[in-house]
């Protein structure tokens, strides 16, 4: 399943248009939404001081559950960045999606492999990253030979396998959810005025659910993060 | 990644780059737009909430001391108080004590010093009458040598001069 994009290259890079206005307009509304949210931070808290009080302690609440002590407390901005990030990201193509002749403009950036693979990424180097500023080389190492040392064949498997799952499993659920609703809208607009009002309970009901579907997912991204962070940064046994 | 690569597209090298750039530029306002201030306030509150809780302990065991130390002076007071008041009624009791008794010693210095008066007025009286009985004796006696006088008449005389000794002493 193919959708007509548009590129160009840069510095021999190549560049996908859509994906860098959505992951611009994902950027732009989380911290539209912390700016917003935090301009009067007093003793005693507002309204917007108090949701975003209540997110950041739900993102300390994921990260301590796996890493706990000093390292948990550095944790929490990255975490509580991730979570909104992808949280919006998940939301944006649900509401807006900006097709200009067949190649979409706007959409969530998280219905793209290239997006979630590279936040895998990411977050599996910071904890090899975390795992050697902790440990050291040589003990960071050591846990691949662990608990036998023919395991280290298993253990790079599993590296690579965490790389994949943690970020197919939400470009898959995202890219499945946006699929049902182009395929739902599509069905619409071909159908006529009658399928108009089949098809209009069941965008919203989709709609609805891929908002609890996108919360879930950042949920599940952030705390499977902390746990792989939490695995490379003590010694196994 | 595969999937796309199995259909044929290309790898979006440029997207990872930017999704990178813009997590990480994301990441560091974020934390100076709102996570930092917001856990900075988050530490001072749970600071500030432990203080009050350690201060309002602090001033409630104050108020403690204070009430009792206020209710032992109250109990002093009242016990100095009813001191005060023995006291005086001590002392009103004496003064009342001594003015009866000085009373009283006036009171008999007087009578016997009138006593005294008394005595001493009867004991001038007797000398003085004494002294008259004397003279009187003196000038009978000399009346008798003056002149020769029967026994009968010397009695008579006698008994009138007694009598009329009687008479003086009466009308004294």
């Amino acid at each position: 399943m193919q959708q007509p994009t548009t590129t160009f290259q840069f510095l021999g890079l190549t560049f996908n248009v859509g994906n860098m206005i959505s992951i611009l307009i994902s950027a732009c509304l989380v911290l539209l939404l912390v700016w917003g949210l935090s301009r009067h931070i007093t003793m005693k808290p507002g309204k917007g001081q108090n949701l975003l009080e209540y997110a950041i302690d739900f993102t300390n609440g994921i990260v301590k559950g796996s890493v706990s002590g000093e390292m948990g407390k550095n944790l929490g901005l990255w975490a509580f960045t991730l979570f909104l990030f992808i949280l919006i990201a998940n939301q944006l193509g649900l509401f807006l999606h900006v097709d200009v002749s067949g190649v979409s403009y706007v959409k969530s950036p998280t219905a793209d492999p290239v997006i979630t693979l590279t936040l895998s990424l990411m977050t599996l180097t910071f904890a090899q990253y975390l795992g050697v500023r902790t440990l050291g080389y040589k003990r960071h190492f050591e846990n691949y030979l662990k608990p036998f040392s023919i395991f280290i064949i298993v253990n790079i498997f599993e590296e690579f396998t965490n790389f994949l799952t943690l970020g197919l499993r939400l470009f898959g659920n995202i890219y499945a959810g946006e699929m049902l609703l182009t395929l739902i809208s599509g069905m619409a607009v071909k159908g006529g005025p009658l399928m108009w009002v089949v098809s209009l309970p069941l965008e919203l009901a989709w709609q609805g659910f891929s908002v609890f579907i996108g919360c879930i997912q950042a949920f599940i991204f952030v705390t499977l993060s902390s746990v792989y962070i939490s695995r490379k940064i003590e010694i196994e046994e | 990644m595969f999937s796309y690569s199995v259909v044929g597209a290309e790898l979006y090298t440029g997207d990872m780059l930017f999704v990178m750039i813009s997590f990480i530029i994301l990441m560091f306002l974020v934390g100076k737009i709102a996570y930092k201030p917001i856990v900075k306030m988050m530490q001072d509150r749970s600071d500030k909430i432990a203080n009050d809780i350690d201060s309002a302990e602090q001033s409630r065991t104050e108020a403690a001391e204070l009430a009792s130390k206020r209710q032992a002076e109250l109990a002093s007071t009242r016990e100095e108080a009813s001191g005060i008041i023995s006291q005086a009624k001590d002392s009103g009791q004496k003064q009342r004590d001594q003015i009866i008794d000085d009373a009283r010693q006036d009171a008999s210095n007087l009578k016997s010093a009138a006593e005294k008066d008394i005595e001493r007025q009867r004991q001038e009286a007797l000398a003085n009458s004494r002294k008259d009985v004397a003279s009187l004796s003196v000038e009978i006696a000399s009346k008798i040598i003056s002149k020769q006088l029967k026994e009968d008449d010397q009695k008579a005389l006698v008994d009138s001069y007694i009598e009329g000794l009687g008479k003086q002493n009466d009308t004294k």
